[in-house]
C-alpha cells in the first residue's frame, strides 16, 4: 500500500464520504426527532436520483444549468412531499407501536416506493445530460473527477447549512428539543406531531440530494439503493443518534471503503482468486465491527443497559 | 354441536387440556386438511407445484416466527440461513456423495450452529441494532456465495431420491415435503409449550424480568436464532433439490424481508402464522407472476408496470396489516371464530 495509492484514496474516499454523509444526516435526523429507523432510505435516494434525471431529461427547450435547477427544486419540493405524506399516512397511526412493526413498515415503504419506481422508470440506469463536463481536476496532486469535487462541495455547503438551521431557526431547535426530551418538548408547546412530519419530509430531501449527487458521478440505477444503505454504516459508526458522528462516521466510510476495500480488490488474494467487489460490502464489515466494539458509535448516547 | 367451541370449559383430564387439537371441529378440521393435502397431487394437476413452494417456505417461516414471534429478536437474515442450508445439501450430495436422508438434517445441523454463532451478538445488542447487524450477515453471505461457488449465475444441483427411489416430480416431491413441513409444525408447535418455549416468550416480554426468574439469556436468545437457522436450512435443502439450481438470487436481502413479511402477515407469536402467511405470500408471488404478463396482455396501458405489482401489493399489504391488524391473519381468523362462536349474539 504506497503513500500515493493511500492519498488517492483518501481524496477520493473524502468525495464519496461526503455524499454519504449527507444521507446519513437524513437518517439520523430521523431517528432522533422521531426514533424510527428507516430501512426505506435507500430507496429515497434513488427516488431523488431519478426524478431529478427524468425532469432534468424532458426540459430540453431550457439551457442545461436552468434544467438542472429546476429538476432539483422539483426533486426537492417532491421528496419534501413524499416525507409528509408517508409520515401522514403510514407512521403517525403506528405511534407508540412496537420497534418491530415500526421496522417491518418502513421495508414495506420502500418494496412499494421501489416499485412504483420500477413501474415508471424501469430499472434501467439512466444517467444526467452532462450538467457538469467530465474532465478530470487535481486536488492535492490527485486526479479526481470534477463532478466528484462539485458534489462534495454542494454537501459541504448542505451540511453547514443544515447545521446552521438546526442551530437558529426556530424550527430547528423545535425539532432538537423533540429529539432531546419529546414530552418535555411537547409541554412547552412544541407539537410533535409537526417536528416528526418535518423530520420525514428533512430526511427525504437530504437522500433525495443524496441521489442526485451520487447519480451525477455515477448514474442512476438500483445499486444506489444499496448505496443509502451504506449510509447505515456511517449512522452506526458515528452513533445513531448524532449529527456531527454521522458526518464523520459518512466521511470515515467513504475513506476506509476507498483505501481499505480498493486495496483488498485489486491486491489481495484468497486461494488464488480476486476478491471482486469486496469494497461493496466493506461498509457492511464496518458496521459488524462497530456493533460487536462500541454498539452505541463514535459519539452516540451510550445506554448503559446491563444484559 | 353446532358451536366452533362450546360455551364453558369442559375438559375433565390433563390429556383433554393439553390435547392440540382440543376440540371435535379441530379434529375434524386438521383431518379434513390432512385428507386434502394427501389426495392434492390428483386434484390440482399441475398447480401442485403451488402447495410445494408454499410447503418450502413455510417451513422456513416457521423458524423465523420462533425467533421473532416467540424470540422476540429481529432477523433480517433469514434467507441468509436458507443458502446456509441449501450450500451444505447442495455439498453434501455432490461432493461428498451422501444420501438425501443424511443431507437434510445435517443441513439443518450446519444451519444450527451458523444460527447459534449469529445470535451470540442479539445478547450485545438489541432491537435496531440487532436487526443491522443481520442486515450485514446476509450481504456478506451473499457475496460470500458470489465470490466462491455460484458467481453471478447458478450452482445445479444433482435431483433427490430416496433410499434409491426418484423423487422426481412434483407430485412425489409433495408428499416429501408434506411430511419434513408437517412435522416441522408440530415440533415448533409444541417446543413452544415446553420449558425453552415459555424462556423464549419470557425473554421477548422483558428480558430483565426473564433473568431474573433465572432464565439463561445467551443461552436461550442464541437458541432461538440457532433453532430458526435450522428451520431456514432444512428448507434451503428442500429448495435446494427442488429448484435444482441454486444462486445468489434466491437467497437475497428481498427473500430475508419475504420472511419476514410471511411471520408478520400470517400473525406474531401464533403457531399457524408462519403457515398462513407464507402460504399468502407465496400465493401472492406465483398469481403475480402468472397473472402480470396476462395483465399486462388484456390492458396494455399498463405496460411494464404490472412488473413491479407484486412488490407494491405486497408493500401495501403489510403496512396495511400492521397499521389495521398487528395479530395478522391469524387474529383474523381468532376474531372471525368467536363471531360464530357467539352468533347471533354480539358479545
Amino acid at each position: 500500500m504506497t503513500a500515493a495509492f493511500v492519498l488517492e484514496g483518501v481524496v477520493v474516499g473524502l468525495a464519496v464520504g461526503s455524499i454519504y454523509a449527507l444521507i446519513a444526516v437524513g437518517f439520523t435526523v430521523l431517528y432522533k426527532s422521531t426514533k424510527i429507523l428507516n430501512l426505506a432510505h435507500g430507496e429515497l435516494v434513488l427516488f431523488g436520483g431519478y426524478l431529478a434525471v427524468a425532469v432534468t431529461s424532458a426540459l430540453t427547450s431550457l439551457p442545461l444549468p436552468l434544467a438542472f435547477a429546476a429538476g432539483v427544486a422539483v426533486t426537492l419540493l417532491a421528496a419534501a412531499v413524499l416525507g409528509f405524506g408517508v409520515e401522514r399516512a403510514v407512521m403517525r397511526p403506528l405511534f407508540g407501536q412496537p420497534l418491530l412493526s415500526v421496522i417491518i413498515v418502513t421495508l414495506a415503504l420502500g418494496y412499494v416506493i421501489r416499485g412504483i419506481m420500477v413501474g415508471i422508470w424501469s430499472g434501467e440506469t439512466k444517467t444526467f445530460p452532462p450538467v457538469i463536463p467530465p474532465t478530470v481536476v487535481r486536488v492535492a496532486g490527485v486526479p479526481v473527477s470534477l463532478v466528484g469535487v462539485w458534489s462534495a462541495a454542494a454537501a459541504a455547503v448542505l451540511l453547514t447549512s443544515f447545521s446552521l438551521f438546526f442551530r437558529y431557526s426556530r424550527w430547528g431547535i423545535a425539532m432538537r428539543a423533540a429529539a432531546n426530551e419529546q414530552l418535555t418538548a411537547s409541554t412547552l408547546g412544541v407539537s410533535l406531531k409537526r417536528v416528526f412530519a418535518y423530520a420525514w419530509a428533512f430526511a427525504a430531501a437530504a437522500g433525495a440530494v443524496g441521489g442526485i449527487l451520487l447519480g451525477l458521478w455515477l448514474g442512476v440505477n438500483f445499486a444506489l439503493a444499496a448505496v443509502g444503505l451504506k449510509a447505515l454504516a456511517a449512522v452506526i459508526l458515528g452513533g445513531l443518534d448524532s449529527v456531527p458522528g454521522a458526518i464523520l462516521g459518512g466521511l470515515l466510510v467513504g475513506v476506509v471503503e476507498t483505501v481499505l476495500g480498493g486495496y483488498i480488490d485489486a491486491h489481495v488474494r484468497v486461494f488464488g482468486h480476486t476478491l471482486h467487489g469486496f469494497k461493496e460490502v466493506t461498509a457492511y464489515l464496518v458496521i459488524l465491527v462497530v456493533l460487536m466494539v462500541r454498539p452505541y458509535g463514535l459519539f452516540g448516547t451510550e445506554h448503559i443497559e446491563r444484559l | 354441536m353446532t358451536y366452533a367451541r362450546p360455551c364453558g370449559d369442559f375438559k375433565t383430564s390433563y390429556a383433554q387440556d393439553m390435547a392440540l387439537l382440543d376440540t371435535r371441529l379441530y379434529r375434524w378440521g386438521f383431518a379434513l386438511l390432512l385428507a386434502g393435502a394427501l389426495v392434492a397431487p390428483w386434484v390440482l394437476g399441475r398447480w401442485i407445484f403451488l402447495l410445494n413452494d408454499i410447503a418450502i417456505f413455510a417451513i422456513a417461516a416457521t423458524g423465523l416466527s420462533l425467533v421473532m414471534g416467540f424470540g422476540g429478536q429481529v432477523s433480517l437474515g433469514h434467507a441468509a440461513f436458507m443458502a446456509v442450508g441449501a450450500y451444505t445439501s447442495w455439498f453434501a450430495t455432490t461432493e461428498l456423495k451422501l444420501p438425501f436422508v443424511v443431507a437434510l438434517p445435517l443441513s439443518g445441523l450446519v444451519a444450527f450452529v451458523v444460527g447459534a454463532v449469529v445470535g451470540l451478538p442479539s445478547l450485545r445488542i438489541k432491537g435496531l441494532y440487532l436487526a443491522i447487524a443481520t442486515l450485514a450477515f446476509q450481504f456478506l453471505v451473499e457475496y460470500v456465495i458470489v465470490q466462491t461457488v455460484s458467481g453471478m449465475g447458478g450452482t445445479p444441483v444433482p435431483p433427490l431420491d430416496l433410499f434409491g427411489a426418484p423423487v422426481n416430480t412434483e407430485a412425489r416431491f409433495w408428499y416429501l415435503a408434506l411430511a419434513v413441513w408437517l412435522a416441522g409444525a408440530v415440533f415448533a408447535t409444541n417446543l413452544t409449550r415446553t420449558r425453552v418455549g415459555l424462556a423464549l416468550m419470557a425473554v421477548r416480554d422483558r428480558d430483565y424480568a426473564a433473568q431474573v426468574l433465572g432464565v439463561d439469556l445467551l443461552y436461550y436468545k442464541a437458541l432461538a436464532f440457532a433453532l430458526g437457522a435450522a428451520y431456514a436450512g432444512v428448507a434451503g435443502s428442500l429448495f435446494a433439490h427442488y429448484n435444482r439450481v441454486i444462486g445468489a438470487e434466491h437467497f437475497s436481502l428481498a427473500q430475508s424481508i419475504d420472511f419476514l413479511a410471511m411471520v408478520v402477515i400470517g400473525g406474531l407469536g401464533s403457531v399457524w402464522g408462519p403457515h398462513l402467511g407464507a402460504a399468502f405470500v407465496r400465493t401472492l408471488t406465483q398469481l403475480s407472476k402468472i397473472g402480470a404478463p396476462l395483465l399486462a396482455a388484456s390492458i396494455p396501458m399498463l405496460g411494464r408496470a404490472t412488473t413491479s405489482m407484486r412488490d407494491i401489493v405486497f408493500g401495501l399489504v403489510l403496512i396495511g396489516v400492521l397499521v389495521w391488524e398487528p395479530g395478522g391473519l391469524a387474529t383474523l381468523f381468532r376474531k372471525l371464530k368467536r363471531y360464530v362462536d357467539l352468533w347471533p349474539f354480539p358479545h
